[in-house]
Order: C-alpha cells, then structure tokens, then sequence
C-alpha cells in the first residue's frame, strides 16, 4: 500500500510544475530521442510491456514526434499480429522522416504481411531508391515476386541480394523458387552453395538431404542429414528423414532410437508415428505397428498413407476384413495409385474374386512400373485357370522387370523372385493340375496353431508361416498352392512398408513448409 | 512471505546439488530493488582500499527512480539519486597520480557524470549538433517578422522533405500546430537560437596507450546521431569522431587509442561495424538479419547474441565462425574472465531463468537461478576474485562465488545425444478384448465383411431416402429454391412457464427481396398456447435476418416438453419452403413451484 502511493505522490506535484513552468516562460524542448536507447534495451529483451510503458511517455512528453518511439511501437504491434496498426505507425514514421529507406522497408514488410504483395513491392522499389546498396531490400522484393509468381523477377532481385551480401535466407528462397519450378537439380545446385557459405545451418542440410533422397542419391542424402544431426541432435525434419532412410536399409531399432528423440519433442506428428508403426512392422512386431499407425491415423485421419500402411499391416494380420475397410478409405482420398488397387485385392481372401479381378486390373491400369502388380494378377488369373490372361500379365511384368534393371540399383525382393520363377515354370509347363485346386490344409492347420496360442500374436507368425510354405513345395505341392492363393497379397509386404514410409514423412515436410 | 518461502525451498534445492555445483552461493535478496542493464554495472575499487565495490545504475521500479547506488559486500554503501536514467557506467583510471583510485563515469542522456571517491567531479556534456542553415535563416527572418507563420511552415515542409539535417525539435513542433496556434509560437519561440542536441546510448572504455590493466583509459561514447566518440581521460576533449551507418547500442573494444585499437558496435539495424584506427567509417560489416542482445569479445572471437534466441561466434574480420541455438530468449550477456586458470567464456542469461556460459559453441556451465537474470557481470567483488553478480527481473540481487577449485571442463554441459533418446516410445497398448476381436476376424473375417457390406448399402440407402424426402417435403431449415432461398434459424429463452420464441429468417439471394411469405407453428394445443399460430412475414431485403418473436406458454403441469414444428410457407401454395422442428425446454418455472 505504501509503496502504490509513494509514486502517485511524487508526480503529481512534478507534472503540476511543469505546467506552471511552461505558461511562465518557453520551455526547453526536451530531446526527441532522450529514450530511445531504453526503448531499444527493452525492446530487444522481449520485455514488451515495459516497452511500451516507456514508449507512451516519451510519445506524450514529445507529443507523438519521437520517430524511433512510434516505429517500435509499430514493431511491437506486428508481432502481436496487428498488421493494419503496425502498418499505419510505420506510415507516420515515414511521413516524420521521409529520407529514411528503413521506414519505407517496415512500411512494405507490413503490406508483404497483409498479402499486399503488390504495394509491397512498389515501396520496396521506392525505397531502393533511397539506398541501393540493401540486401535486405532485393531479398524482400525477391519474395514477394514469389508470391506474384513472377519467378524470374524474383531470382534476379535474389541473385542480386546475394552479390550484396550472402544470407542463408536468400539462399532459401532461390531454392525454393526452383522446387517451384519443378527443377530438383538446379534447387540442389542452390543449396549445395548455401551449405559451402554456412555449413553449419541445420536447415539447409536437412533441405538438401531431402533433395538428395528424392533424387534418389541415398549416400549423398544420409551424408547430409547425418551432418544436420550432429549440429542438431533433435532436428525433427533429419531425424524423420535420416530415420526412414535407416528403416530402407532394415535397420529398425536404430530409427526407433532416434525416433524416441521426435516422440519427445513432437508427440503429436502423423508422420513420425506413420514411421514409427512401419518399424514395429519390420521388426514383425504388428500389434505395436498397429497401434501406432492407429495413433497416426487419429492424428491425420485423411493421410492416405497412414491408411494404406494400416491396410497392409491387416493384410499380413490376415485381418482380410480391416484391410478391406482401410484400403478402400485409402483408394477415396487417393485414387491413382496402382499399388492400392493391388492391395484391395484382398477380396480374394475375402472370396470376393469378382472384385478382386476389377481391382487387379484398375492397378494395372493405373501402375507403370511395379512388377509386384502384375506378378499378383497373374497369380490369381492362374489360379482361376485363365492361363492365357497370366501369361500376358506374367509378360508385362517381364517388361517391367528388365525396364527396372536398366534404370534403377534396387534390387528385387528374393521372394517375389521365387514366387516368379515358380509361376513362370508353372506356365510353361502348365499342366500342374494342383495349381487350379487349392486345398486349404495349410489354412486350417494354421488356424489350429493361432487358436492355440494366441499370445504369439505380435510375434513373426506370417514369416513362419510363408517359410514353412516355401519349404513344403517340393514336397506337398498342393499345401504349396494353397499358401500361394493366399500369399499374393502378402509378397508385397516386404519391400513396401520402407518405400512407403520415406514418401509419407517426406510428404510430412513438405506441408510444414 | 511467499518470496521468502520460495527463496527457502530454492536453496534447499541448491544444497542438495552444492557438492557437484562450481558455485558458492553468497547472497540471495528477492527484495534488492535493483532494475538495470549488464552496462550500468560496474565493480572497481573506488577508494582504493582493496575492497571492490559493486556500482549500480539503478533505472528504478518502473524507470521512474533513477538512482546511483554502491554496493559493498551484500550491504548497501551509498545510494544518491541521478537526475536522469543512466545509459551506462564504466569506471576508469583517469591519470597515473597515486593513489591509483578509479573514477566512475555514468552516461546519461547528453552527459557524462564523472565521479571521483563517490563525489561529483566533472560533468561533460555532448556539444550541441550544428543546425540546418536553412532553417537557421528562417528562424532569423521570423525573428524579425519577415516572413508570416504560414510561409515558415511551407519552407520548414520543404527543408524536411528533402534536407540531409534534420530539423530542430522546435521547427518539428511548430509544424505540428494549427493555424491559430502559429502566431503565437512564433513570438513565444522566435528570440531563441535553435538547438539539436543529442544522446548518448553506450559507453565502453578505452586503454589510452599501455596494455596493463591499470593503465590509464580513455571513455567511448556511442551517440544517438549514430557517431562514435573517444574522450581524453583528463581534459575531457574529443580526441576521435567516427560516424556509423545506424545508432549503437553495444560497444566492445581491444588495444590502445594511441597505437591500434579495434571498436566493435552492434547497432539498432541489426548489424555489427567494425572499426579501427584510423578509420573514420567501418572497415567490416556484420548483417545478422535480427537484433542484437549482447556482444561479447573472448579472445579474438566476437560473440552477438541475437533476438533469434542464438549466439553466434564472428572472427574480428566478420566471418561467420559458429552458430548456437538457445533454448529460450536471450536477455543479456557478459564477459566471464577467470585470469587465474586464463579461461576467457562468455555468459548468457536466459529468459528461461538459467545462465548459460560457453567457451566458443561448448556449453561448460548452467546456473539455475529462482527468477530471470537481466544484468550480470563477473569479476573482483570484495576481497574475492571470482565473482559473479546477477540481478533478477523482479528487482532481486544474486552474487555467486566460484569455488576456488573449480575448473570449467568441456563436455560438462549437455553434449551426446539427447536425453530424449532415452525415454521409452509410450506405444499405446492393445486390450485382451482386441486380441479376441481380431481373432475372430481371422476366422470369420468374409462374414463380417459381408455384412459389413450390406449393411453400409443399406445405411447409405436410407440415407439417400431420408434426403430425398426432406428435400421434396421442405424439411430442413435451408431453402435454396432459386425463387426463395431463404435460411430459418430458432431460439428459444427463459425457463417457462413462458418462452420466447424467436425465429430468425434471412433471405439469402443475392439482389432479390422476397415478399408474401407466411409462418405457421404446428403443436400439440393440450401442451402449448401461442398467441398467433400463424402470421405473415414482412418482405426480406437480401442479407438481413429477421427477428420474429413470439410467445409460448407451456401449460402442461407435469413437466412434459414437446416438439412444436415452425414452416414458413409461400401465400397460394400448400407445401412448406422450409421447416424447423424446435424442441421445447421442460419449464423450469412450474418444475419449482
């Protein structure tokens, strides 16, 4: 209480004084900028009210001409998201002090932030006037002709940025105008620059890792994002990146360790627990994949890929029903994708053959390069006994094989081979009559063994399962075509769940930006 | 009483970490009413007895008292009030005369207050800025009343439109005036000489022309007209005048005036100059493209803390070295020197209550302190070589030794990977009932498809029925007919046993009005009484909604509620355009009686 009125006590008499003092005789000016060193002091600490407290005194005491004063104030109102105010403050100031570039830069960054990308350039140009030699100012004309899709302008005023000064956010944005152009290469050129000015800027290494990954470059890509880690062991975008890229290559426990870092720091990523459910899937551990991928898909329930993720986990639950649901909400947020018709085919398993014909043939249809698609019809086809229809699918997928071997250093998953040879023997030949009638012994002595023990859910029983088929068929050929009826759909489990999971955090970055 | 308590459960908090902590903790006070920058600090041993004093220029609760104040031990020495917020304080050695006691010299606004054994000695004031010519002329003719007030407005107008000089702060008031107001102004003003003056914003000190570290110092000045200046320790003249492109805001120097020296300033601009002897305009250039809060020279290596919560490392070149990510806001930093195990590192206080000090990027040492730091120095305090002062931001004053045996070793501090590598992935558990579930899908997973199935064509069926006949019977709230797209939208308040009904019914076309409409409530008359089931509606200017009110009394006695059914129906034509379905609150009012 003493302490409230001791001040209130002390100015009142002061302020009268100074108003007897003022009617006596012409008062001494008090100096304009007396302040601006504590507005400054405050200002840069974030100590915002005390700014403010100090600024509205000096702005009474000056009667509102104390530039630098009226500027923060400015300043301080845009950062709380009042750009109109901020906007009109910096037109004042630049109307006190109209020589000033720097006002008419804060004028023009204002109207940048009302989307007036227009005016915004034109006091941008205006102020280039009054100081040539600004990056600041060429940068900032750059983005807006970003935003006026005026890409060539653009890239002029940001090269010219950079001859004045080099910055890592100019960088940036020369990157980001060839991603827009579609260039990958020309984007990669940029970046490879900024990291050679400022090698240590997490961002632009985890940019150009990402790059490099989508180019293909996976040594170069893992060299990067390695790089980002160390600068910054928690980088969020590096470790997804770097993680799925671990999760490739089988080497699920270390993404999951790094992936703990992310879980942390950002526990509420779609993304990261897409990424996370697929390693539990590697590891064969499907209860935990789904209920991550579960987690994931309640964190982005229209992220296809999360639900595409989940349909394929079911599939090898042989969960053929869940699958079924999922996939087909997958297909509706993402139509044009060949592999998920393939995986609808899980209709097969739900005797559904009708459907799982139209679904095969709708991803051979939509699919251009995976010979997983047309290896699977072919399987079903002779299996129904449409021998000349597997023929001609076993023939695209031929194609599709040697196309890849020409163009790409991924090697083909050893169980589609095998399931290759075998089919391709079976059509030569073609008269194993076994493979028309499947018996379902193999079905139904699993079914035993899962009833019996259904703790060993989450362990490898479909990798059990699929050995131990592949092994029987020389000797019991028709517990070998039984397995194969219902193992299509499984075949492409192993080499999906990595290349799926690196284009769904990808896809996650993106959309930060 | 709750400061005290939180102070007690800190330094049990403390204890508990002394023995691994490097700090003494000496003194504590919540309550120190000490407000200041890191710049308004200064420790030196102004009698020259041994015994180094703390100075502090206080700012005051609020910016409102400013006070000298001087610190011995945890005890107040002297307080005297300043007549204006100091800028800065630095103490320095004025001339080589024994005894070798220092002077202090406290920046602020246009002086400099020099104080010798705590007594006023010298007060320098920065000489006035030379005024436009042209405005000078002016003012000379309106001195002499040749020209009127109007005229001496439209030319001060121009003299600021274009004039490198910026006008005085009388010409800038006189321009804000209104008409009637000028005359008098002019009279008022006319007879005196116009005047700029300006201010200093940061003071640093200078070695004059020996190395030792009492060796006499010249004071450096940054000024708010964006000029750097170097005053003679004794006569208080201006040896050097170097002009910079923005206002400083810090300075940091290295050498000696007389035979090389090095000034670094970080001004408002968000850049860093470099100048050196000789030059009168910078040498190298610094764009950090965000505000700097602190700039601190190690050894050759400049660290700036920027507003972006990181510090970055520059050589005295202006190359970029290293960049650190903090974890929270910067507030100020500091030079932490320890000269007997030569460590030179620097201190930054966090807005997260912590203090940071790092050699170059390694991080050596937290200090976890109850509030905010907000100033902070280290060095000789009393009798004690290593010691660091820190004041809070609610005005509280903390001094820490360090122990005599503690050695800053790298690698203390948080490196290796993260803690959060550590903690388990909390994956969500699965249920014996999903176990079951799943199961059961397993061996009957066509089944349930199949009914699955069917029951979603069903769903989707009836879905489609029920549509189509809310669409042919006018059932929803919206009508988007070309003719009358119209939207109803009901209220209902109080508690009963009368209600108020409102109904708000917009027109939504674009230009059309809509005329002849009619509203009809359809109840359960043993329920309800409204005073007119049925009532025309005015005509509906597109855009506008419509309050339609009306009264309903509930007269069941038991507390029954029921739908009452409001349609809104074309003059001449027997199906609705639109209906609502409101259900009515129980009343509240016969529930009680």
């Amino acid at each position: 209480m003493a302490e409230e009125k001791l001040p209130s006590k002390t100015q009142v008499p002061a302020s009268a004084e100074s108003q007897k003092a003022r009617q006596k005789k012409a008062p001494e000016f008090p100096i304009l900028e007396k302040q601006n060193w504590l507005i400054h002091l405050h200002y840069i600490r974030k100590d915002y009210e005390a700014c403010k407290a100090v600024i509205k005194e000096q702005l009474q005491e000056t009667q509102g001409l104390c530039e630098y004063a009226i500027y923060v104030q400015a300043l301080i109102f845009r950062l709380e998201g009042n750009i109109q105010e901020s906007l009109e403050l910096f037109q004042t100031c630049a109307i006190l002090s109209p020589q000033c570039a720097d006002n008419l830069k804060q004028v023009a960054r204002s109207l940048f932030l009302l989307g007036k990308h227009k005016a915004a350039t034109e006091v941008y140009n205006e102020a280039a006037k009054l100081n040539q030699k600004d990056w600041e100012i060429c940068h900032n004309l750059g983005v807006c002709y970003i935003y006026l899709k005026q890409f060539n302008k653009a890239q002029d005023h940001l090269h010219s940025a950079l001859q004045l000064n080099r910055h890592d956010l100019t960088y940036i944005m020369l990157g980001k105008i060839h991603l827009l152009e579609g260039d990958l290469h020309k984007a990669i050129e940029i970046y490879k620059k900024a990291v050679e000015f400022s090698p240590e800027n997490t961002e632009l290494l985890t940019t150009l890792g990402l790059l490099y990954l989508q180019l293909g470059v996976y040594q170069k890509a893992f060299e990067h994002l390695g790089n980002a880690l160390t600068y910054d062991p928690t980088n969020y975008k590096a470790i997804l990146a770097a993680g799925s890229m671990m999760q490739t290559h089988g080497d699920f426990d270390v993404a999951l360790t790094k992936y703990r870092v992310v879980a942390c720091a950002v526990p509420e990523s779609p993304p990261l627990w897409n990424n996370i459910g697929m390693c539990f899937f590697g590891k064969k551990k499907y209860v935990a994949a789904i209920s991550c991928l579960k987690r994931a898909n309640y964190l982005a329930p229209f992220d296809w890929k999360i639900l595409y993720n989940l349909g394929l986990v079911h599939l090898t639950m042989q969960q053929y029903a869940s699958a079924f649901h999922f996939l087909s909400a997958a297909i509706n947020f993402q139509p044009k994708l060949g592999e998920l018709y393939m995986l609808l085919a899980a209709l097969t398993n739900l005797e559904d053959i009708e459907n799982a014909k139209r679904a095969y043939a709708e991803a051979v249809r939509l699919d251009k390069c995976n010979p997983l698609v047309n290896l699977n019809y072919a399987v079903l086809l002779y299996n129904l006994g449409e021998k000349r229809g597997a023929l001609t699918q076993y023939q695209e997928m031929e194609k599709k094989v040697n196309f890849l071997k020409d163009h790409s250093s991924l090697e083909f998953d050893s169980e589609m081979v095998e399931m290759a040879q075998k089919l391709g023997a079976a059509l030569q030949v073609g008269e194993a009559l076994v493979w028309t009638k499947p018996v379902k012994d193999p079905k139904s002595k699993h079914r035993t063994t899962s009833a019996g023990k259904p703790a060993t859910l989450g362990s490898n029983q479909a990798l059990g399962q699929a050995m131990s088929s592949a092994a029987a068929f020389r000797k019991l050929p028709s517990g070998a075509a039984g397995a194969q009826l219902q193992k299509p759909p499984s075949l492409p489990l192993e080499p999906e769940p990595t290349v799926e999971a690196s284009p769904a955090e990808a896809s996650g970055k993106m959309r930060e930006k | 009483m709750a400061a005290a308590s939180s102070s007690d459960s800190d330094s049990g908090r403390a204890e508990s970490s002394e023995a691994s902590s490097k700090w003494l903790d000496a003194h504590y006070d919540p309550m120190a009413n000490i407000h200041t920058f890191s710049s308004c600090l200064a420790l030196a041993d102004l009698h020259g007895d041994g015994e180094y004093k703390l100075v502090v220029g206080d700012l005051g609760p609020g910016g409102q008292q400013p006070r000298l104040k001087v610190l011995k031990g945890p005890t107040m020495l002297t307080e005297s009030p300043l007549p204006a917020l100091p800028a800065s304080a630095a103490t320095f050695l004025m001339e080589q005369h024994e005894p070798r006691t220092p002077a202090l010299a406290l920046a602020s606004g246009p002086c400099v207050y020099v104080y010798k054994n705590l007594r006023p000695y010298f007060k320098f004031s920065l000489p006035q800025l030379p005024p436009n010519p042209l405005e000078q002329d002016l003012w000379n003719q309106a001195k002499e009343d040749q020209i009127d007030p109007l005229t001496l407005k439209e030319m001060l107008e121009g003299i600021r439109e274009k004039a490198e000089v910026p006008l005085s702060v009388q010409s800038l008031r006189f321009l804000q005036l209104e008409l009637s107001e000028m005359e008098a102004f002019v009279n008022q003003h006319k007879s005196r000489a116009i005047k700029r003056q300006t201010v200093i914003t940061t003071m640093t000190t200078l070695k004059k022309n020996l190395a030792d570290e009492d060796a006499v110092s010249c004071l450096v000045l940054g000024t708010e007209n964006k000029e750097l200046l170097v005053l003679d320790p004794e006569a208080f003249t201006i040896l050097a005048k170097m002009s910079l492109p923005s206002v400083p805001v810090f300075l940091e120097v290295s050498g000696q005036f007389d035979v090389e020296f090095r000034l670094t300033a970080a001004c408002r601009n968000g850049n860093i100059y470099i100048l050196r002897r000789d030059s009168k305009h910078p040498k190298y250039c610094i764009e950090l493209s965000a505000q700097p809060v602190g700039l601190v020279r190690v050894h050759k290596i400049l660290v700036v803390g920027s507003n972006q919560d990181s510090l970055h490392g520059f050589t005295h070149k202006g190359k970029k070295l290293w960049t650190v990510q903090m974890p929270a806001a910067i507030l100020t930093m500091n030079l932490l020197e320890q000269r007997s195990r030569g460590l030179q590192a620097v201190m930054a206080a966090l807005a997260n209550g912590e203090v940071h000090i790092y050699r170059d990027k390694t991080l050596l040492n937290v200090i976890h302190t109850p509030d905010a730091v907000t100033s902070l120095c280290f060095g000789r305090y009393g009798r004690e070589d290593n010691t660091l002062i820190m004041t809070t931001r609610g005005g509280g004053l903390i001094i820490k030794i360090l122990k005599r045996t503690a050695v800053f070793v790298e690698g203390t501090g948080e490196v290796g990977p993260p803690l959060a590598q550590a903690t388990k992935l909390s994956v969500p558990r699965k249920t014996r009932l999903y176990v079951d579930q799943t199961l059961r899908e397993r061996e009957a997973g066509i089944a349930m498809h199949r009914t699955f199935q069917t029951d979603l064509y069903l769903l989707r069926l009836r879905a489609s029925r029920a549509y189509v006949q809310a669409l042919e019977s006018s059932l929803s709230p919206m009508s988007t007919t070309t003719r009358e797209p119209l939207k109803l939208h009901a209220v209902v308040q109080g508690l009963g046993p009368t209600f108020k009904l409102t109904l708000h019914l917009q027109n939504t076309s674009t230009a059309r009005p809509v005329l002849g409409l009619q509203v009809c409530f359809l109840y359960n008359e043993a329920l309800y009484a409204l005073p007119r089931a049925f009532f025309k509606v005015p005509l509906l200017v597109p855009g506008l909604s419509y309050p339609l009110e009306t009264f309903v009394e509930s007269l069941s006695r038991k507390g029954i509620s029921d739908i009452i059914k409001v349609l809104v129906l074309r003059e001449g034509q027997s199906a609705p355009l639109l209906s609502a379905h409101i259900n009515m609150p129980v009343s509240e009012g016969l529930a009680a009686a």
